[in-house]
């Protein structure tokens, strides 16, 4: 039994070690849609992923900022990325996430269609955003190739900037 | 490095502190010249942070505080004469002072400032009564008339500016070699505690170490002349300098750390708000169960506890405004001589306290609102004289509490405002209209003196001229959501009265309701509430304007202002909520007024901040956000926004009558709690084809309606249910016009006549009493639907 478990503790270190050395070039992120498209964004950032539930509505502000929410204490924006990205809204279903994503002091939650998974992409395999898409003012940080799909990848501190 | 940051931060806020009490102390000493009291407390004020600052490696500041030093110690043995000239010098020493202070905090080191100058003139004041027996008065007044160059010392006289300053040099190094001399041996004996009284004894200063400390009383005075005030306040400021022989009263606390033991009382005070909201949940459903009492017991102990640690947390925050107060006297003295006034302040209340953060934010309008009074208020003496009144003007600053706020007063004597002289220069800059003009009130006048861009003054001096000042006062007490009154008679005087809320934090508030959409209103702001029916609206120039008592007062829908989508049926009745802000009055319409609560005021964060209206947010007992209204904002918005058409229901009538092409195009809602039932009904109407959706209970049933996923046709609903009934669930339905013409089937066991008539009242339809046959239940349902028998 001793001899198993010598065995599992050291393929266990070892696992850890090879993990240490990945993840040096390893981007770990948080997938979901929002319409058709995979987006991304980096695990860090994410502060949590909490079901829908009740907001206020805040007048005078673009259509995709739907309201503020109590989370724990704090009043907390929340903006529907459909709308932001020009899609048409959507009623919620039990798919509906907000995810809270924080850059600094500032943070929002935002509403998304359905998660996907968390992804580890190497940095290696992450390209730049598009010639159309660049520039300054594009959220989109950079595109990442899996093996059979694409996934555009945010920049947080763009999506938190207040742009009205 | 570390200690000795924590020296160096310990040895700033001790002198900020006594150089506050010092300012006032001086401008007393010139009234009083021969207090030697007060000239000890001076002297030995100069003397700590002499000490201090040597002991802390700051040459320039103790060179500075050292010759201070000398010419308040001649001072003190009654060899010089404290006048004005003199102490014109002493107060100019103690701006350096100040000033070097602020740097060493910045960057922690003294240097930048040059102090030459102002120690030759110091010297000069020694020097002038060391020499033969000269009159202190003339040999002072000298270097005013020549101001430029610092030395008139005869040994000087030849030299010229250049040689002057090597001199000066010279003097100064000697005098830092001596410095750092000493320094050593006290460093090499002593910590800090006792190097105080070492340079008590180098300096050779017996009385100061007879003059026993005036004890320290903490306990709070009421609010009395500033005179006798001055005593105790001095002990308190000073007391720190001294040894610390009985046990310390007080600690200090960073303030992040009060802020954040706020923040946590706020979080308390809504878990409080929600327990009791639970509570009268509970007691509702459960009536008459002995745990309640229990229950009730808990939550009323917490929320007095949380109530009273609320206060105590912000009194432990509160500071008293003597801290502002205390720099006008000195502001006084220096205007009264730059404006060749003669003019005497009185301050009383200064004990008087007010929270940390709002006491940072009057001291700016008070020094406008002071400014001012000395400049147009006061006359010069010789109209004063010619008036008959004293010579001497007096403006007096008092403070007290009044309610849930604190007053600030301040009163002048002078010449008083003109009305019609106000309403000729704003007419003359344009701030308004001949007609305003026309219709203004004196109060209303008065308040002229606020508007940007509005100055009395002929030409712009260093004291006023610019129209800036008083407009910042008002935007700066109105941001503490703090209101101006001001009174005025012509050559008697003007009055101004500060109103400011306790606290920013924590507010009253009035909760209202429009639509489904709730909004708090600062109950600080609101005069009163009144109910009138839709037709006591009347149209003026497309403004909607309604009568209050005398007054002809502004309307404006709380909805028309923040977008408010107009889903509900309006009612007959409306609640009129008057807003008051001064002189200006604004009647807010809303659906519901829900009542009074404390609320916990939040921001609304980077994202979101500067809504036009909107002022923060706070978390209601039920966990739901509550936007809080800016008031003055919306005084300003009423005045551009339109009143909205009456929403018109059609559109979303039509969507109900939606061409019917097959069986399953009907939607009919099961409201049931009981499964068994939902089940009957199913079986009953599944023959027909009918889409059917079950709801457990009237809430559920309501927030599926609310989704809009389905267009339902009719609703069978039951009336026994937990959390929500069938009448509360019908008498919701249909304040929703959208839901008007909904057809609603009671389907009970309650066959009483009254339940019949209850039924009726809150807008069902139909009545099917239980048990029925499934055949009568489904032509039920199909003649309120219109069902097409051609589906079948």
């Amino acid at each position: 039994m001793s001899e198993k478990l010598k065995q599992i503790i050291s393929k266990q270190s070892r696992a850890e070690q090879e993990g240490i050395n990945h993840s040096e070039d390893v981007v770990q992120l948080v997938g979901f849609i929002i319409g058709d498209e995979e987006y991304a964004v980096p695990i860090l950032a994410i502060q949590e992923i909490i079901k829908p539930f009740p907001w206020t509505r805040v007048p005078q502000v673009p259509k995709y900022v739907v309201g503020v929410f109590n989370m724990r204490g704090a009043v907390i924006p929340l903006i529907d990325l459909r709308l932001k990205f020009g899609l048409s809204p959507k009623k919620h279903n039990e798919d509906t996430r907000f995810i809270v994503m924080r850059h600094g002091d500032d943070i929002a939650g935002f509403v998304i269609d359905r998660l996907t998974m968390a992804i580890r992409i190497k940095k290696s395999r992450i390209g730049p955003a598009p010639e159309t898409a660049n520039g300054d003012d594009t959220v989109i940080d950079g595109v990442g190739k899996q093996e059979d799909r694409i996934i555009t990848i945010l920049k947080v501190n763009k999506l938190l900037e207040r742009d009205f | 490095m570390d200690e000795f940051q924590e020296i160096l931060q310990d040895f700033l806020i001790e002198s900020f502190e006594l150089i506050e009490q010092l300012d006032q102390d001086l401008v007393e000493l010139e009234n009083n010249p021969q207090d030697l009291e007060l000239l000890n407390r001076i002297f030995r004020v100069a003397h700590t942070i002499k000490g201090a600052s040597s002991f802390l490696n700051f040459d320039v500041l103790t060179h500075l505080t050292h010759h201070m030093e000398d010419v308040l110690n001649k001072a003190r043995h009654g060899d010089l004469l404290i006048d004005a000239d003199v102490m014109d010098v002493v107060l100019e020493s103690i701006d350096l002072m100040k000033a070097l202070l602020v740097i060493i905090r910045d960057t922690s080191s003294d240097g930048g400032i040059d102090v030459l100058a102002c120690v030759g003139r110091l010297d000069k004041c020694t020097r002038g009564d060391t020499g033969i027996e000269t009159p202190a008065v003339e040999e002072v007044l000298a270097p005013k008339e020549e101001e430029a160059v610092a030395e008139d010392e005869p040994d000087y006289d030849n030299m010229d500016a250049d040689e002057l300053e090597a001199e000066i040099e010279r003097l100064l190094q000697q005098r830092q070699a001596e410095d750092r001399a000493k320094r050593e041996a006290k460093s090499a004996s002593a910590d800090e505690q006792s190097q105080e009284s070492e340079q008590e004894t180098e300096d050779e200063l017996p009385q100061s170490a007879s003059k026993a400390p005036v004890p320290v009383t903490p306990a709070s005075k009421p609010a009395s002349i500033s005179h006798d005030e001055d005593a105790s306040d001095d002990a308190r400021a000073a007391a720190p300098a001294k040894k610390a022989s009985a046990v310390e009263q007080t600690i200090r606390v960073d303030v992040k750390r009060l802020d954040h033991l706020m923040n946590l009382i706020g979080e308390l005070v809504l878990a409080k708000n929600r327990l009791i909201k639970i509570n009268d949940d509970v007691e509702e459903r459960y009536e008459g169960e002995s745990f309640l009492e229990e229950l009730n017991q808990v939550v009323s102990i917490v929320s007095l506890v949380t109530t009273d640690l609320q206060i105590a947390v912000m009194k432990t925050r509160m500071l008293p405004i003597g801290k502002v107060f205390n720099k006008f006297p000195r502001m006084i003295r220096d205007l009264s001589r730059e404006l060749n006034k003669k003019i005497e302040l009185e301050i009383f209340g200064e004990d008087t306290e007010l929270d940390k953060s709002i006491v940072e934010e009057v001291g700016d309008p008070l020094v406008h609102i002071i400014r001012n009074s000395c400049d147009h208020g006061i006359e010069i003496p010789e109209i004063r004289a010619g008036q008959g009144k004293n010579e001497m003007g007096t403006i007096t600053l008092k403070a007290y509490n009044e309610g849930n706020q604190i007053v600030i007063q301040i009163d002048d004597d002078g010449k008083g405002l003109d009305v019609e002289l106000l309403k000729k220069k704003s007419l003359e800059k344009g701030i308004i209209t001949q007609k305003e003009a026309e219709n203004m009130s004196d109060k209303e006048a008065f308040t002229l003196i606020f508007r940007p861009g509005f100055s009395m003054a002929a030409k712009v001096t260093n004291v006023s001229g610019r129209g800036v000042g008083m407009d910042v006062v008002k935007t700066n007490i109105e941001k503490l959501n703090g209101i101006i009154d001001i009174d005025s008679e012509l050559g008697v005087g003007t009055s101004m009265k500060l109103k400011i809320p306790l606290t920013l934090a924590i507010i009253q508030a009035l909760l209202v309701g429009v639509q489904e959409e709730h909004y708090a209103i600062p109950l600080a702001s609101v005069l009163e509430t009144v109910r009138i029916s839709t037709d006591e609206v009347y149209t003026v120039e497309g403004r909607s304007v309604m009568r209050l008592r005398e007054d002809v007062l502004p309307l404006v829908h709380i909805g028309d202002i923040f977008e408010v989508e107009r889903i509900l049926d309006s009612n007959e009745y409306a609640y009129v909520v008057v807003l008051g802000l001064g002189t200006s009055k604004l009647g807010l319409i809303v659906d519901t007024l829900v009542g009074q609560e404390e609320i916990v005021i939040k921001s609304l964060g980077e994202f979101l901040k500067g809504i036009e209206g909107i002022a923060g947010a706070t978390i209601r007992g039920d966990g739901g956000v509550t936007l809080i209204v800016d008031v003055i904002a919306i005084m300003e918005m009423a005045k551009h926004v339109k009143t909205s058409a009456r929403a018109d229901s059609t559109s979303d009538a039509a969507m109900l009558t939606r061409e019917k092409t097959k069986a399953s195009d009907y939607t009919v809602m099961i409201v049931d709690d009981s499964k068994t039932d939902r089940m009957i009904m199913r079986k009953a109407l599944e023959a027909t084809g009918i889409t059917l959706v079950e709801a457990g209970d009237g809430q559920e049933a309501l927030s599926i309606l609310k989704q809009g996923d389905h267009n339902f046709d009719a609703m069978l609903i039951d009336i026994e249910m937990p959390r929500m009934d069938g009448y509360t669930l019908a008498t919701e339905i249909k304040k929703y016009n959208r839901y008007k013409n909904l057809p609603l089937i009671a389907v009970t066991s309650r066959t009483g006549k009254s339940d019949r008539m209850r039924g009726v009242e809150s807008g069902m339809i139909e009545y099917i009493t239980k048990p029925y046959s499934a055949d009568y239940l489904s032509s039920v349902v199909q003649r309120n639907i219109n069902f097409r028998s051609e589906f079948l």
